[in-house]
C-alpha cells in the first residue's frame, strides 16, 4: 500500500526531469564532495544515509526517522528532518539535492528562481535498478568506492539465499485487499527465493485489489503481509486478519524494508526466506 | 392501504430474497449446487468458507443495519413529527462513527473489544442528546433539521480531525469508509458486535408505538391518555443510540435508510405511526441488503461505498419532502 501511496505521490518515470547531477562516473567534480546535502524523498534518504558522511547531510524527510516505515531508521535520528518546505530548504542552501525524482517535487516547484545541483533517482522495481541508484547516489555524494562495497555486500547476502520456496504460490497481501503484481522489486524478491506470484498466476497487474473471496478461492500456499498490519488498528488492516485468511501460512515482513529500492532489500529477501523455512519446519 | 398481515409478509419475502441473493453473489462465481452442498456441510472447504464466514456475516449484517436504521427513522418521524427526521439527517450516524473511529485508532478497542460499540453508542447517545436539548420542542420541523445538520456536520468534522491526528498515514481512505459506510470484509466478530445492540434497540423502539399513536393528538392529550412523555422520550433516545450505535460500529455511517424507507411504507398502512415501524424495520432490512448487492455487482475497479447507493435512492426523497415543507418557511 506504501508503495502505491508513493508511486501515486511522485510520478513513476524520471523521464524528462532534468538530470545535471545524475549519471555514475559523470559527478561534478568541481563538488567532489557536497557539504549539505538535502534529500526530499524516503527512499532518497535511506540511499544518503547509507553512502554519505553524517557531517554532509543537512536534512531528511520527516519520515526517514520512523522504524516503520524507513530501513535506516536508526542512523536518522539526530540529523535534521524537513517538512516538505520550500522554506526549509532555501534556508539551508544546499549544495546536491537528492530525490525520486528531485526535478519534480513540489517544494522545489516553489522555488523556480533557484538551481540547486539536483539528482534525480528512478523509482526502482528490481535490483538492477537498486544497483544504479547506490551507484548514482556514492558518486553524488563524492563516495563512489562505497557505492561498490555496498553493491558487493548485498551480492554476498543473496548468494546465499537458496530457493527455499521451491515454486510455491505467494501473495503480497497488503490493506484493503490490494495485491503487489508484477515488475515490481517484491515480485522479484518472491521468484528469488524460489516462490510465484500469485498475481503473475491471476494475470493482475502491478496493484490490484483482490477481494476476501478471490483470495480464498485462489488458495496460495503462502501470504506475505506488512509487519505494520500484525496488529489491528484500522478497516483496512483489519480485513487481513478475517477469519477466512487463517489456514494460509503467513511471512510477515516490515514494510521499512520493501517500500523503497534500498540496501535493505537483501535483509527482506533473508527475512522471507527463513520465514519460509520456519514455516516448513514447522511440520506443515 | 394493504392489510397488515399481508404487508408484513410481502416486505418479510423481499427480505428472504434479498438475503438469498446476497448469498448467491460475489467476486468469486460459485455454482448453487455447490453454494447449497457447502450450507448443508458436504461441501468443498472453499465454497463453505467463502459462503459462511464472508458472504454469511456481510448479509447477517445487511440485515440487522438496515432493520436498526428503518426502525430509528420510522420512530424518530412519529415522536418528532417530522418527516424528515432520521439517523443520519439528524447525525446520529455520523457522531457514531466519530465513536467508532475513536475507539479504533486510538487503540480502546485493541485494550477491550466492546469498546467499539460503546464509544458508538456513546456518541450517539450524546449527539440525539444534543439535538433534543437543542431543538427538540421548536415548533417549526426545519428547526430541527438545522440543528440536526449542525450535530452531523461537527461530527464528520470530528472524525475527520481525529482521523488527521492519529497516526495513520492511511486516513483519507478510512474517512471515506466511516463515512459512506461499508460491509465488505465483515467477519461473525462483527455480528456479535453488532446484534446485540441492534436487539435492544429494537426492542426498546418497538415498544414506543402506542406512546407515538398517542403523540399525534399533542402532548397534552398523550398524556391525558396515560401516555408517560418523558419515558417515551428516554426509550427512543436510548433505544436510537444503542441500535444505530452498535450498527455504525460495524459498517460506518450510512444514509438514508431511515428516511426512505418510512416513506415507502407509510402510504401502504393506516399512517399511524405505531403501524409503520415493524415493516419500516423489514423494509430497512430489504432495501439495504439489495443496496449492498448492488454495490457488489454493478462493476467498478473499487467496490462502490454502500452510502453511495442509499444517497442516490435517499436525496430525491429528501427533495421532494423539503419542497413540500417550503411554505412552512
Amino acid at each position: 500500500m506504501m508503495r502505491a501511496l508513493l508511486a501515486a505521490a511522485a510520478p513513476l518515470l524520471a523521464g524528462a526531469g532534468a538530470l545535471w547531477a545524475a549519471a555514475p562516473g559523470a559527478a561534478p567534480s568541481a563538488r567532489a564532495q557536497p557539504k549539505r546535502i538535502v534529500s526530499i524523498n524516503l527512499c532518497s534518504d535511506q540511499l544518503v544515509l547509507a553512502l554519505a558522511d553524517r557531517r554532509q547531510i543537512a536534512g531528511l524527510t520527516i519520515n526517514a526517522a520512523d522504524p516503520q516505515m524507513s530501513g535506516e531508521a536508526a542512523q536518522a535520528r539526530g540529523l535534521p528532518l524537513l517538512s516538505n518546505s520550500a522554506e526549509q530548504i532555501l534556508a539551508i542552501d544546499p549544495d546536491l539535492i537528492v530525490g525520486m525524482p528531485a526535478s519534480r517535487s513540489a517544494p522545489l516547484a516553489a522555488l523556480p528562481g533557484t538551481s540547486y545541483p539536483l539528482l534525480d533517482l528512478d523509482t526502482a522495481n528490481s535490483l538492477d535498478q537498486i544497483y544504479a541508484s547506490i551507484h548514482q547516489t556514492a558518486a553524488a555524494v563524492g563516495h563512489p568506492e562505497r557505492g561498490e562495497a555496498l553493491v558487493g555486500r548485498i551480492q554476498r547476502q543473496l548468494a546465499g539465499l537458496g530457493k527455499p520456496g521451491r515454486g510455491r504460490v505467494a501473495a503480497y497481501y497488503q490493506r484493503r485487499g490490494y495485491m503487489t503484481g508484477t515488475g515490481t522489486l517484491i515480485d522479484e524478491m518472491m521468484s528469488r527465493v524460489g516462490l510465484v506470484n500469485l498475481a503473475r498466476i491471476l494475470g493482475k497487474p502491478p496493484l490490484s485489489q483482490i477481494s476476501l473471496e478471490e483470495m480464498v478461492a485462489a488458495k496460495p500456499d503462502f501470504l506475505i503481509v506488512e509487519s505494520a498490519t500484525d496488529v489491528v488498528t484500522d478497516q483496512g488492516s483489519e480485513m487481513l486478519h478475517h477469519p477466512a485468511l487463517r489456514d494460509i501460512p503467513r511471512i510477515s515482513v516490515s514494510e521499512a524494508w520493501t517500500v523503497c529500492g534500498s540496501p535493505a532489500y537483501a535483509d527482506a529477501a533473508r527475512s522471507i526466506a527463513r520465514q519460509i523455512e520456519r514455516i516448513d519446519g514447522g511440520g506443515r | 392501504m394493504i392489510r397488515r398481515p399481508v404487508l408484513i409478509a410481502a416486505l418479510a419475502g423481499l427480505a428472504l430474497a434479498a438475503a438469498i441473493a446476497s448469498l448467491g453473489f460475489g467476486p468469486v462465481d460459485l455454482p448453487v449446487a455447490r453454494l447449497v452442498a457447502a450450507a448443508t456441510g458436504h461441501g468443498d472447504r472453499i465454497a463453505a468458507i467463502i459462503l459462511l464466514e464472508l458472504r454469511l456475516p456481510r448479509t447477517l449484517l445487511a440485515l440487522a443495519v438496515g432493520a436498526i436504521l428503518g426502525l430509528a427513522g420510522a420512530a424518530l418521524q412519529g415522536y418528532l413529527r417530522n418527516p424528515l427526521a432520521e439517523p443520519s439527517v439528524l447525525g446520529t450516524s455520523n457522531a457514531a462513527a466519530l465513536g467508532g473511529v475513536a475507539a479504533l485508532y486510538f487503540g480502546f478497542a485493541q485494550m477491550h473489544p466492546a469498546a467499539l460499540p460503546l464509544l458508538s453508542i456513546g456518541g450517539a447517545l450524546l449527539s440525539l442528546a444534543l439535538l433534543f436539548a437543542l431543538a427538540g420542542r421548536s415548533e417549526s420541523p426545519l428547526t430541527l433539521i438545522l440543528a440536526g445538520i449542525a450535530v452531523g456536520t461537527l461530527a464528520v468534522a470530528g472524525t475527520s480531525l481525529a482521523l488527521n491526528l492519529s497516526p495513520n498515514p492511511f486516513a483519507a481512505m478510512e474517512i471515506m469508509t466511516w463515512l459512506l459506510g461499508s460491509l465488505e470484509n465483515r467477519s461473525f466478530q462483527h455480528v456479535w458486535i453488532a446484534l446485540p445492540c441492534v436487539a435492544i434497540g429494537m426492542a426498546m423502539l418497538l415498544w414506543n408505538g402506542r406512546a407515538l399513536d398517542a403523540l399525534t393528538l399533542g402532548e397534552d392529550a398523550a398524556r391525558a391518555l396515560g401516555v408517560d412523555i418523558g419515558r417515551t422520550r428516554l426509550r427512543l433516545l436510548v433505544g436510537t443510540a444503542i441500535g444505530v450505535g452498535g450498527a455504525v460500529a460495524v459498517s460506518g455511517a450510512i444514509g438514508f435508510v431511515g428516511l426512505i424507507v418510512p416513506h415507502l411504507i407509510r402510504p401502504l398502512t393506516d399512517r399511524s405511526p405505531s403501524a409503520i415501524l415493524l415493516p419500516s424495520a423489514i423494509g430497512g432490512a430489504a432495501l439495504l441488503t439489495l443496496a449492498d448487492l448492488g454495490v457488489r455487482i454493478i462493476p467498478t475497479t473499487n467496490e462502490l461505498k454502500l452510502g453511495v447507493v442509499t444517497a442516490f435512492l435517499g436525496v430525491p426523497v429528501f427533495l421532494i419532502h423539503l419542497m413540500r415543507e417550503k411554505r412552512l418557511w
